[in-house]
């Protein structure tokens, strides 16, 4: 892990109220896994004494790539900075997604902006010779990741809710097409996402799948106990021993979301 | 000018002393077991670190979501998840014991006699430089905040603290009663060799979607820079009331604001919430504090503590 005051290549909004940084921080790059997430200070001085978590969206030779929607007032924050301006980031934290050495089929479902930490690990897949298939699920055409954006070589699978692109439905309803052929599932969206699966849990039964999981957190080290949950393993640190964890470690009826206050 | 003197003595009266480099620490809670920030942060160069609030036996701490931020400040209910004594003193202390900064490890009880059972366990583990008496945690139902509410189960606290260790013992107190003073005053009575304050400050912050409390345990403890001037108030308080050390604590982010305690009568200060912000909090203070020394021609801390009682 790394304290970089990052220069900021560009920040630009690529889809409503959704924006994509790019930043300057070698040392994070060189140290970073597809899963892993920075935590970034947002505000002026101690104003918002919580910094965000983000997940490492891209990885490339000399920094690294967020994708964020704006939703309270540290990413709005954030989408305001320019470029040529510096942001602090901390990381690259936690332990993030592990591809078998048995592994050649990939299986990606991405809700949203859970895309975020799932085009890393597509690049570092393909960039190692695996096969790898990508589903997005989104509410409407208007918010699907601009495919000019996409690495090379990945062709998305994409499901909207009200059919304005691709299949219509949600992602979770195509996904048996899907699983047959993969070795290993990943899997990073919302929680009312990741309850779906739970529910039709039998159809991912006997594929290893890994989620990321989001909590508030503090110190994104292991040292304040806030992301602390309870999992089939015992107790979990999301910060640390997360945030990626196997799908069927997490007792999804006990767990809950971050609030929402102060957004409307 | 000659580098400042920086060190302070926290246990005067205490056989063993608590004798620091410099007068800032990491608060309890923080900064976990030491080692969480150690790819980050020089660690040997900080005053003490307290640890992590720690219990007789392990404690699973409370429902998520534990932690929230409002205007300047955190709100946690952490609800002192912790892993019991008995890992600490077989898997924690021992590192400590190779390490320059001290570690001071705070300590909670369900009961009286839960405080003298930790005092005790901790009296003869290497590696532990003190004991912090934490009577102020808002945030568990049995013990914590509810000794530290009144000056008769504080000074029994501390005396049974006191008769099951030779280790300094500070005592920590709650912001959360009527008069601190009449608490600093009776814990300072039953043997206390300094007083730590604040602790966090009871609030609640509610969800406007969902229309229910932010936090799963509905209540948390308001930390952060929101709550200096209060801590501040509460250590020139206690200040002109006891004579063992003081340290004072809340909302504590830059050197400025570490000066302003000193001169309130804290001889160390000790950095919470501003360590997730920035983790080099504490260090750069202690640059602030040394760079402001020398500006000022101040050769020894001392001076400065309690320059404006
Ligand atoms: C490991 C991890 C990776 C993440 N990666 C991404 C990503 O790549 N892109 C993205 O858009 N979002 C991501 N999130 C969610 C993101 O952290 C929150 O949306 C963000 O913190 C909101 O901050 P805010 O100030 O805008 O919102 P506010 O609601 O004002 O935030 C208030 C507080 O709650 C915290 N908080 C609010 N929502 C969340 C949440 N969902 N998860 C964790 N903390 C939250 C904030 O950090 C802040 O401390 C990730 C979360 C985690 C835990
Ligand atoms: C997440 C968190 C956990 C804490 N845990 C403890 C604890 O275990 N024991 C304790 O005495 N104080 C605990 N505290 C209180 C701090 O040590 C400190 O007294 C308080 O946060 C005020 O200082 P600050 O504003 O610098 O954070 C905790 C605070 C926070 C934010
Ligand atoms: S965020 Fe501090 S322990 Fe996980």
């Amino acid at each position: 892990m790394k304290l970089v005051n990052a220069p900021i290549i560009s920040n630009t909004e690529v889809l409503p109220n959704i924006y994509l940084l790019q930043a300057r921080a070698p040392e994070i790059a060189r140290l970073a896994q597809p899963g892993q997430y920075v935590m970034v200070r947002c505000g002026e001085g101690y104003d918002m004494p919580l910094r965000r978590p983000l997940a490492i969206h891209r990885i490339s030779k000399d920094g690294i790539f967020l994708f964020y929607t704006v939703v309270g007032r540290g990413t709005a924050w954030l989408s305001q900075r320019e470029s040529g301006e510096r942001v602090d980031m901390f990381g690259p934290l936690g332990k993030g997604f592990e591809i078998y050495p048995s592994s050649s089929n990939l299986l990606l479902v991405a809700g949203g902006v859970g895309i975020a930490p799932l085009l890393a690990l597509a690049e570092r897949a393909i960039d190692s010779g695996l096969k790898v298939r990508l589903v997005i699920g989104e509410k409407n055409a208007a918010k699907i990741y601009p495919e000019r954006l996409l690495p090379p070589g990945i062709k998305p699978v994409i499901t909207t809710e009200d059919g304005s692109l691709g299949q219509k439905g949600m992602v979770t309803d195509i996904l048996p097409q899907f699983i047959a052929q993969a070795d290993q599932v990943f899997v990073c969206g919302p929680l009312p996402m990741y309850q779906a699966i739970s529910k039709t849990g039998k159809k991912l039964k006997n594929k290893p799948t890994q989620v990321l999981l989001e909590t508030v957190m503090g110190c994104g080290v292991g040292a304040c106990l806030s992301c602390s949950i309870e999992t089939r393993q015992g107790r979990k640190l999301v910060c640390k021993d997360g945030p990626v964890f196997e799908f069927g470690d997490i007792l999804w009826d006990k767990i809950a979301a971050p609030a929402c206050s102060g957004r409307c | 000018m000659k580098s400042p003197a920086l060190s302070v003595q926290l246990a005067p009266h205490n056989k063993k002393g608590l004798l620091l480099s410099n007068p800032v620490m990491a608060a309890s809670g923080t900064f976990g077991y030491g080692t969480e920030y150690a790819e980050v942060v020089d660690i040997q160069r900080l005053g003490a670190i307290i640890c992590k609030g720690t219990t007789l036996k392990p404690r699973p701490g409370n429902p998520q979501p534990r932690l929230w931020e409002t205007a300047g400040g955190v709100l946690n209910s952490i609800g002192m998840e912790n892993i019991g004594i008995d890992a600490l003193i077989r898997e924690k202390a021992p590192l400590w014991a190779g390490w320059k900064v001290p570690v001071i490890v705070n300590i909670l009880g369900e009961s009286i006699e839960d405080y003298g059972k930790l005092a005790k366990r901790l009296d003869k583990a290497s590696g532990v430089s003190g004991i912090e008496v934490n009577i102020s945690c808002p945030n568990v139902s049995a013990g914590g905040m509810e000794f530290g509410a009144n000056p008769k189960s504080a000074a029994e606290v501390t005396a049974a603290v006191k008769a099951k260790t030779t280790l300094p013992v500070i005592v920590k107190l709650s912001p959360n009663v009527t008069d601190i003073t009449e608490i600093a005053c009776a814990v300072e009575a039953a043997g206390a060799d300094a007083i730590s304050l604040i602790n966090t400050l009871r609030g609640m912050a509610i969800d406007t979607k969902s229309r229910k409390p932010v936090l799963g345990n509905v209540c948390g403890g308001l930390s952060g820079p929101a709550i200096k001037p209060v801590a501040l108030y509460m250590v020139y308080q206690v200040a002109r009331a006891v004579k063992v050390p003081i340290i004072g604590c809340g909302g504590i982010a830059t050197a400025s604001d570490a000066l302003e305690f000193i001169m309130a009568g804290a001889s160390a200060v000790q950095v919470g919430t501003a360590i997730f912000t920035n983790p080099c909090t504490p260090l750069d203070i202690l640059e602030g504090i040394e760079r402001f020394m020398k500006k000022e021609g101040i050769r020894n801390l001392t001076e400065l503590i309690g320059a404006a009682l």
